[in-house]
Parts: structure tokens; C-alpha cells; sequence
């Protein structure tokens, strides 16, 4: 077990997981000295019926201020102060946020401007700008990826003055999170293996990085474990209320572990893909990821070597020799992504040439890999990667990534 | 050193004379770097005209400041921080972890990983001053130790490591 000789951890929040947590809100907003929530959501979940499922669990035992439907694709600056007025209006004393990303990060700034009574929430922006506990914020995720529901930042566009805020305290983290299988079953397979695969990433990413520490690498390894071990299923039998309930709790472990020890050279290439081509985030993350710890060999072999424990389980980590378990651990995810693939019909693309948008174009033109590249070198993640990245090494490992044909280690830099 | 007892006074000046030292040649050497660097004077030409970085130790220094100016030269400002208007503030959180890195027993990576430093500004900026630094460091400092400064120690031509470590070390010192 690595123990660096000083880290920072800090997951602050009350979990309650089980395929009836929904019904323990009340309990919880009382606790927190609650009781009457604004909801906040978007059309997509209120869509798909979910916030029906947590109204009628909580009814009975809280009295509903409001619910607010309209949260964007992406937070918006007048979103956040138009929710913040309809918390004014409807006398509300906390906050529940059911989405994804987006909802949460509305959440978390519509919580800064009723708890501070903000005109500007500009104002608040940057590390430290927060000095006080916020409103009760509870939170629903319904993926299980990203892992929002455990870390302290957001991030709010600002589209009039063509700004992006982002926010960064312990205050806001969420008071509490809740992990229900309910809120997940009816996620579509491609979607699930993507968003699973982008919490795999933030585990995997954690363990082998700069930041690890025995904190973050106890969640990473859960993670880990719980993701490979039910993802398949799930998308074999999307009715698993068991596994639904497990990529849950990796995602949220992943997340606690991620939001401490940070990730490296696969989210710095797939935030850049993202934004050059659109490409979802968690099918950057699938693709890169085999090619990022392909990279990062020479430095970290030894750590990714240890997840083939809870990649591939006992009997294969044992049965396979020390110095083969790294490349081990790369082939087995690897087979993951093939194995998904497979039990989409071939949604789940295995190289970014093989994504495909909506009408069937591909995403990821070959002409874009040196913009992408290049825009890698912007991306913050790359301080806790531990080999260094440089244009030419981005450029290797995204072309490699293109194409689908493993990293030739040989060609890395260095000694 | 083992013969010495430590001085743990209030503001430890031996300590941060040696920082302070180091930050001024660190500050220099980017200028110099600036005019003598492909890669340096590549990273300060993508950065905004009046771009200002600072360097230093909380909570009361010392600090460098390194600005881009209009006609896109790169200057030290000196080590007061003064009224001046940061874009990229780069601070450590203790002289005493100023002092793990300056004397190279922790690389900066490693050092961020260990949240030993507050970075405020854009981030596609502190990742272009890193890579400056970095570079710094591999022209002022022997590769035995750079090597534990650095991630991955680069292979440069013979004229851009050594003619390049004499013409900056001059020109840190003269200061031009
Ligand atoms: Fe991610």
C-alpha cells in the first residue's frame, strides 16, 4: 500500500444507498433541520417519470415547495437566478436535485445565491470566495458516472457575458447523497456502459495518478470492483435491481476518489475530444482509458498491475505473474469495451474512428487529432498525470486511440 | 546540516533568504529563457499582452513576479506583489514546502499532488508556466538534479542544453 508522505482527503457526505433510500429524504431533511425542499430537475428525468418516483416516496413526509423542471443541457447563469426566485417565492428551506451533471452543478449555484443572498454570484467564484455553510442540499443522481453527487465543485455559464464560473468549495458539497436503483433502471444500455465506463476512468485514473493515497485508493479499488463485476450484467438484464444499485455505488465511490486524488492523461485527451468533436464524455473515457495507463507504464506499472485484482478477480490476479498483471489489467479492459460493444449491437465504439453521432456521421475526422491534441495541453488534469505529456505524446496516444491498434510503447519519450 | 540545530524563529529568515534567492533566479532565468528558448518563447507568445505571473510563499513571502508586456517582452518584475494586477498567482502554502521544492527533494508535480500549492487564474495558463518552469529548471540545474525536478528529464540537442544553459545563466545574472 502506497503511503505518500503528506495528502489532503475530504468526502464529506451521508450516503444512503438501497432500492428503497427515497423513502428516507423526510428523515434526512429533518436532520438537517428541513422541510420543505425545492426539486430540482430536467425535462429528460422528469420525463422519464423519476421525479414522480421520488414525490410519492417523500409526500407524506415532507411538504414539497416547489419542483422546477426546466434546468438546460447546460447551467446557466439565468436558470440558476430564476430557480433561486422560485425558492424565494414558494418559502423553500433546502434543496433536491435530480439529474445528471448539469442539474447538480444549477443545484449548487442556486444554493449560493439563496444561502448568500447573492445579486452577483460572480462574486463567489474561484477557491475560498465561500466561507459558511450553505442550505441542505440533498442529492439523486440518475447515472451512475459522473459522480457529481461527491465533489465540491460546479460550474455556471454565464451565456450574456460569454463566462464560465466555476466553484469550488467544501461547502458545496451535498449534504446528503442518495443512491436508489430505482432512479437507474430504465437507463438505456449504450448510456449506462458509457457513464459506468467514465466512473471506471476516475477510479482507475486516481489509483495510478500522482495524488493517490490510501484513502482514494480504498474507494478506487470498491469502484473498480463493483463496475466490472455488474456492469455486463446490467446491460445483459437491464432489470437488475442489484447491479443498478452497484454501478451506483461504484460511480459515487469512483467519484469520492477521483475528487481527491484527480485524473490524468485519459480525461486531459477526453475533455479535449469532448469539446473539439462532441464526443460524450464516458465514450472518450472507455476508449482512452487502456491507452492512457498504456502510457503511463514505465511510471505506474506496478500500481496498475494491482488493479487486476479487482478487475479480473482473485483466481486470474493470482494465476498471473507480477511483472504481466499491468499489461493484464489494459488487456481486461480492453475486453470490457469489446464485450460491451458486443452486448450493444455495437453502439459502444471501441476507437474513437468507429463513433458515430445520432444520423450515423462519424464524430472523431481524422484531420481533428493535432487540434486535439493541442487542446489536451490546456487541460489541468495532465499535473497529476505521471508521465509528462507534451503535443507529440498527446498526439501518439490519440492517433493510436483513432485507429484502435494498441500504443507502441517503444515510441514513448525518455529513458 | 546534522551538526546544526534547526532555527525555528517566527519568521525563519534563513529559510526564506534561501527562497528568496532561488525566486529571484528563477524569475531572471524565465526572462532570460524568453529570449533564448524556442519552446519558452513559444508558450509567453499564446499568452495575453500583459500577463502576469506571480510566484511566491504564504503567508508573507517571498515572492516573483514575471509580466509579458505590451510589446510581448518578458520581464521580472521584482518580488513585490504590490497593487499590481495578477492574472496567474501561483502561491505555496508554507515555507517550508517552498523549501522541499527548492532544494529539489519535491518535484512541482509532486508538490500539487500533495496540495502544497494555491493556484488562482486560468487553468490552460498555469499548465503553459509549469512547462516554462520546468524547462528553467532543466537549464539551471545539473541533470542529476533536475531529473527529481522534472517528470521525464527531455533530450535536447547538445546546442540547446549546453550553449543555451551558458547564454541564460548570463543572462539571468546580468539581467537582460
Ligand atoms: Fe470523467
Amino acid at each position: 500500500m502506497y503511503l505518500p508522505e503528506y495528502y489532503e482527503f475530504c468526502c464529506r457526505v451521508k450516503m444512503i444507498a438501497g432500492h428503497d433510500a427515497l423513502e428516507k429524504i423526510p428523515e434526512a431533511l429533518a436532520q438537517l433541520h428541513a422541510g420543505r425542499p425545492l426539486i430540482i430537475t430536467d425535462k429528460g428525468v422528469s420525463g422519464a417519470g423519476l421525479v414522480d418516483t421520488v414525490v410519492d416516496a417523500i409526500k407524506d413526509g415532507v411538504d414539497i415547495g416547489a419542483m422546477a423542471d426546466d434546468v438546460p443541457q447546460d447551467s446557466s447563469l439565468k436558470v440558476v437566478n430564476h430557480l433561486a426566485d422560485v425558492y424565494r417565492d414558494n418559502k423553500c428551506d433546502s434543496i433536491i436535485a435530480v439529474g445528471g451533471g448539469s442539474v447538480m452543478d444549477t443545484a449548487k449555484g442556486v444554493n449560493i445565491v439563496v444561502s448568500e443572498n447573492a445579486d452577483d454570484l460572480m462574486k463567489f467564484s474561484g477557491a475560498g470566495a465561500l466561507k459558511r455553510a450553505l442550505r441542505p442540499l440533498i442529492v439523486i443522481p440518475t447515472t451512475s458516472g459522473t459522480g457529481s453527487e461527491v465533489t465540491l465543485v460546479a460550474v455556471v455559464k454565464d451565456h450574456e457575458r460569454h463566462l464560465k464560473m466555476a466553484f469550488a468549495s467544501y461547502f458545496l458539497l451535498p449534504n446528503v447523497a442518495i443512491l436508489d436503483s430505482r432512479m437507474t433502471l430504465t437507463l438505456p444500455p449504450a448510456i449506462t456502459a458509457s457513464t459506468a465506463m467514465d466512473a471506471m476512468a476516475h477510479a482507475v485514473e486516481a489509483y495510478t495518478g500522482l495524488a493517490k493515497n490510501p484513502m482514494s485508493d480504498a474507494n478506487a479499488i470498491a469502484a473498480i470492483s463493483l463496475i466490472s463485476n455488474n456492469l455486463l450484467n446490467v446491460l445483459k438484464n437491464p432489470s437488475d435491481r442489484e447491479g443498478r444499485l452497484a454501478l451506483a455505488n461504484g460511480a459515487t465511490l469512483a467519484g469520492a476518489a477521483f475528487s481527491n486524488s484527480m485524473v490524468g492523461v485519459v480525461h486531459a485527451l477526453g475533455h479535449a475530444t469532448g469539446s473539439m468533436c462532441g464526443v460524450p464524455h464516458g465514450v472518450c473515457m472507455s476508449i482512452l482509458l487502456p491507452y492512457g495507463l498504456e502510457y503511463n507504464m514505465r511510471k505506474n506499472a506496478h500500481f496498475t498491475g494491482e488493479l487486476l485484482l479487482p478487475l479480473a478477480g482473485a483466481e486470474v490476479y493470482v494465476s498471473t505473474p507480477k511483472h504481466l498483471r499491468a499489461e493484464g489489467a489494459i488487456a481486461y479492459i480492453r475486453k470490457m469495451n469489446q464485450d460491451i460493444h458486443n452486448a450493444t449491437d455495437g453502439r459502444h465504439a471501441r476507437f474513437l474512428e468507429e463513433v458515430k453521432d445520432r444520423d450515423g456521421k462519424r464524430m472523431v475526422p481524422r484531420e481533428k487529432l493535432e487540434a486535439i491534441a493541442g487542446a489536451a495541453l490546456d487541460d489541468g488534469s495532465i499535473f497529476y498525470n505521471p508521465e509528462e505529456c507534451d503535443y507529440e505524446d498527446f498526439l501518439m496516444i490519440i492517433r493510436a486511440a483513432w485507429e484502435g491498434a494498441p500504443l507502441d510503447r517503444t515510441l514513448i519519450k525518455g529513458v | 546540516m546534522d551538526d546544526f540545530k534547526e532555527i525555528t524563529s517566527g519568521n525563519k529568515p534563513f529559510k526564506r533568504a534561501y527562497v528568496a534567492i532561488m525566486l529571484w533566479f528563477v524569475g531572471r532565468a524565465i526572462q532570460a529563457a524568453a529570449r533564448v528558448d524556442k519552446n519558452v518563447k513559444g508558450e509567453f507568445k499564446k499568452l495575453p499582452e500583459g500577463f502576469t505571473f506571480c510566484l511566491g510563499v504564504l503567508p508573507k513571502g517571498p515572492y516573483m513576479i514575471v509580466g509579458k508586456n505590451e510589446k510581448g517582452r518578458v520581464k521580472y518584475l521584482g518580488w513585490e506583489p504590490g497593487g499590481r494586477r495578477i492574472d496567474l498567482d501561483m502561491k505555496i502554502k508554507s515555507i517550508e514546502a517552498a523549501i522541499l521544492m527548492f532544494t529539489f527533494q519535491e518535484s512541482t508535480a509532486i508538490a500539487t499532488a500533495r496540495d502544497r500549492m494555491i493556484v488562482d487564474g486560468e487553468v490552460p495558463h498555469a499548465c503553459a508556466i509549469v512547462r516554462v518552469l520546468d524547462i528553467g529548471e532543466v537549464y539551471l540545474l545539473p541533470k542529476f538534479i533536475a531529473r527529481q525536478a522534472v517528470k521525464r528529464y527531455p533530450a535536447w540537442s547538445f546546442g540547446r542544453k549546453y550553449i543555451g544553459r551558458v547564454r541564460i545563466y548570463f543572462r539571468s545574472i546580468l539581467g537582460y
